[in-house]
């Protein structure tokens, strides 16, 4: 083993105390060991107990901005290309979640980016009128006055490899002033606890009200003790383990599921002119190539319309050769054995498809051999939306009219949520109106589908607002206190 | 073709009589694999359309491992039949508890199937045994028509059970008080006994023997048969702990509890030595081979590494010989070790994967 590095970020506990399990992750040649933290249910009670502590004695009384400038701090150490952490999470995170280096350098610095000062300010400009409720009483509209407070203990359970993604709901917590526990994605389980010990480095206090640790899920002792200590759950993860998660936790507890997504993207014929269509494949290429589709916002199926002076099929073979290209400078990762066979089931059903005799389900045509890195399927006949094999493979879908993409997309409202359109203004606006109504709740460029700006609202959802509890004192109260003033008449 | 066409009645004839040998070296097993290639490449379209966009033709393939194989859920969605379907003298189609479809195999005669079952069936189970009286847990052929385990299962009572052999499923289910006093009256008479059937037909058994407090010794000799697994007909068992439970319910070692690993896609099956040690090694007989392959590629995985099955069965003569299975597997000396289903894995990150799709879709 070349490094055994030592995940999460426990303040009040003896580190000598802390059991630890180790996991080795193979990739590109290289071995990293990490060392998951392991604690029992007693420490997990004194963690939780340590946390809710400082959140009430100190976290609270913290101005907004404080804590802006800590997580701005934070943020720029990672994006410091010469800051230590930084150069661990380069060496590092490629060997655990497998993703090629230029890949995760750069998804790092754009993360990141997205929470410097302005960005933290306009994220709390998204969600607040008035983002000083956060810090004390302030007059409410419609009279009176109102102040939020984020929960004393929100509890994250992160999930899934892509690095960094686990910032977002982290910094969500943070911003309301929530003591916060996470808990590491066993996938990459790195990160949060980098970017936890930036923000002690940037402010010790801060530091102390936020842990980051990991537990076997399923597995008694202290995910019991963290999942019915916390005040708020926000979990990630597909249904079956959300509903597991549910389950266990009290019902008073706020509970803040994300499901997995299904991403897809739109091609307009007035986009498809020769001019435009090869740099518009290049960002649909990007926007697959991009942690290897495995983010809920990445393109699974690709609508093309008819009538453009480029056709759809023409425009697959553009996408195909893109992602030829990039596959030289972001080579994919090795499949282990049930993605190679998810990636050939999806390629075998268009192919037998392909094949029928009868040909009245035909109309496939599979670019690309099965050896080569990615895999583009053309279908002639407009199809409900559906998964590809994941890992660079696509679904190009030719249609005559995207106006008929909502309701084809309509059926799995439940799991959408991103949708890069490429499409003149008012077709933007007008299927975009059509896609709210089906489910969808973003809305990009191509080449921006993996790339969520600041202050963005995950699954539709208000990341801030919904996390908080306010207390409003009504304008009867605030009159009826001039009443008992000291200069009242 | 620049080849002489082959009849069925000739392919049919070689098979019978490779069959009839016992034994095959590795030149005469690529001889017959490269000549039923030629006869379904030639007569099964389908699969013909499948080798060319391979670009695997007659002409190019010169080794039986490079004879492409058929992903086992185009048995669903293309008729892969080298007669024509309405021909076939019986057609045998998967229990369809999965996805839409069930996937067919066309059989023009029967000849072959049941030479296989019967020849592969002699030497791993019977073991030089005649007969013995056997307790079959499956509906019978009239029952199921189109099931190749019925059929496997009527054959097996057929040639190698003795006449007071009984078939302990109805059309009301499982005849448990009569399958307990067989059971009582062997472990009485002191006469070898088995019990064949589909692995999930065992498992209300335990319980109910498990409910009532009952234990079988059943006399030497006898042995315990399963197969299929659990296909959601009755909960999941861990093998080692299935067959514990097999071993103390019927006082039949684990040695001899015997599994078999067939498909309906398939002519032959595949048995090992007993569930001692799960899971055991799985070896079939000198007309069937398999290799472990890079679902993706259809490369061969080299020797100890874990991938999908690929299973070359001669005795497939009418549809193709050469099928990817689902089955997860790794090739160890003497044979393979099967080492479950290859679920289409969940994504690693956030989006949907097929998997959960499909489960949403099905409710």
């Amino acid at each position: 083993m070349s490094t055994v590095e030592e995940a999460g970020h426990l303040p009040g506990l003896a580190a000598e105390t802390i059991g630890r399990r180790i996991v080795a992750h193979r990739a590109w040649g290289e071995t990293v060991a990490v060392a998951l933290p392991e604690l029992g249910g007693d420490q997990a009670r004194a963690l939780c107990d340590h946390i809710r502590a400082r959140a009430r004695d100190t976290l609270r009384g913290m101005e907004t901005a404080r804590i802006v400038a800590a997580i701005d701090r934070a943020s720029a150490c990672l994006l410091d290309r010469t800051h230590p952490l930084r150069r661990k999470a380069e060496a590092l995170l490629p060997v655990v979640t497998g993703y090629d280096r230029e890949t995760v350098r750069l998804g790092l610095t754009s993360t990141l980016k997205t929470f410097r000062r302005p960005q933290l300010l306009r994220f709390l400009a998204e969600d607040f009128s008035n983002p000083g409720m956060l810090d004390g009483f302030q007059p409410a509209v419609k009279g009176g006055l109102v102040r939020a407070r984020g929960p004393d203990l929100l509890l994250h359970v992160w999930a899934g490899n892509v690095p960094a993604l686990p910032l977002w709901s982290l910094v969500s917590g943070l911003l309301v002033k929530a003591g916060t526990v996470g808990k590491l994605a066993s996938a990459e389980p790195l990160t949060a606890g980098w970017f936890a010990q930036a923000i002690a480095e940037a402010d010790p206090a801060l530091g102390e009200c936020l842990a980051v640790t990991w537990w076997k899920g399923g597995e008694g002792g202290a995910e019991a003790v963290f999942l019915t200590q916390a005040e708020c759950v926000m979990a990630y993860g597909g249904n079956d383990t959300l509903a597991a998660l549910r389950a266990k936790v009290p019902i008073t507890t706020r509970f803040l599921p994300h499901g997995h997504r299904i991403g897809f993207a739109m091609v307009a014929r007035e986009a498809l002119d020769s001019r435009r269509t090869g740099p518009l494949a290049r960002l649909v290429a990007q926007d697959i190539v991009r942690y290897e589709q495995q983010g809920c916002y990445a393109p699974q199926m690709l609508f093309v319309e008819r009538g453009g002076p480029t056709a759809p099929d023409e425009f697959a073979r553009h996408l195909a050769h893109a992602l030829a290209a990039l596959a030289s400078r972001h080579p994919r990762r090795r499949l282990d054995p049930g993605e190679a066979a998810a990636l050939a089931a999806w390629r075998s059903a268009h192919e037998m498809r392909a094949l029928d005799s009868d040909g009245r389900s035909g109309g496939a045509t599979l670019l690309g051999d099965p050896t080569d890195p990615w895999s583009v399927v053309l279908l002639d006949d407009a199809v409900t939306l559906g998964p590809s094999g994941l890992n660079r493979s696509v679904t190009v879908v030719t249609v005559d009219d995207l106006a008929t993409v909502p309701a084809l997309v309509a059926p799995h409202r439940a799991y959408l949520q991103t949708a890069g359109i490429a499409a003149a203004p008012a077709r933007l606006v007008a299927i975009a109106d059509d896609l709210a109504g089906s489910g969808v709740t973003r809305i990009t460029a191509l080449g921006r589908m993996t790339a969520p700006e600041a202050g963005w609202h995950h699954d539709g959802r208000f990341s801030l607002l919904d996390l908080v509890t306010v207390t409003e004192i009504e304008a009867s109260a605030e009159a009826a206190a001039e009443g008992f003033a000291p200069y009242a008449e | 073709m620049s080849r002489t066409e082959t009849s069925q009645a000739e392919i049919v004839e070689a098979l019978l009589a490779f069959i009839g040998r016992g034994s095959a070296t590795d030149a005469e097993f690529e001889a017959l694999a490269l000549r039923l290639f030629v006869y379904q490449f030639t007569h099964n379209a389908p699969y013909r359309r499948f080798a060319q966009a391979r670009g695997r033709t007659p002409l190019t393939v010169r080794r039986w491992r490079d004879i492409p194989a058929v992903p086992i859920k185009a048995f669903k969605d293309l008729t892969l039949s080298c007669c024509p379907p309405e021909e076939a003298e019986r057609v045998f189609m998967t229990s369809g508890t999965t996805g839409s479809g069930r996937g067919r195999s066309y059989h023009p005669t029967l000849a072959v199937y049941d030479a296989s079952m019967r020849a592969g069936f002699a030497t791993r189970v019977m073991r030089g045994r005649d007969a013995i009286r056997m307790g079959i847990l499956f509906p019978d052929e009239t029952a199921l028509p189109n099931s190749s385990l019925a059929h496997y299962l009527a054959l097996a009572r057929e040639h190698f059970g003795t006449p007071d052999s009984a078939v302990f499923v109805g059309p009301t289910g499982l005849d448990l008080d009569a399958l307990l006093a067989a059971l009582a009256e062997a472990e009485a008479s002191g006469e070898p006994t088995a019990l064949l059937g589909a692995t999930y037909a065992f498992v209300p058994v335990l319980d109910a023997l498990k409910e009532r407090g009952r234990r079988f010794a059943l006399p030497p000799g006898s042995f315990l048969f399963d197969t299929g697994g659990f296909k959601g007909q009755s909960r999941e068992i861990e093998p080692d702990a299935f067959y514990d439970g097999l071993s103390a319910a019927f006082g039949v070692a684990r040695e001899s509890c015997l599994n078999m690993y067939g498909m309906t896609e398939l002519s032959t099956q595949f048995y090992d030595d007993g569930n001692a040690v799960c899971p055991p090694v799985k070896s079939g007989p000198p007309w069937i081979r398999s290799r472990v392959v890079d679902p993706l590629t259809g490369a061969d995985l080299p020797e100890g590494e874990t991938g999908v099955l690929v299973h070359h069965d001669l005795a497939h003569f009418n549809s193709v010989s050469a099928i990817l299975t689902e089955d997860a597997g790794v090739i160890v000396p003497g044979g393979f070790r099967l080492l479950g289903r290859v679920e289409g894995s969940a994504s690693r990150g956030c989006s949907v994967a097929v998997a959960e799709f499909l489960a949403a879709a099905q409710g």
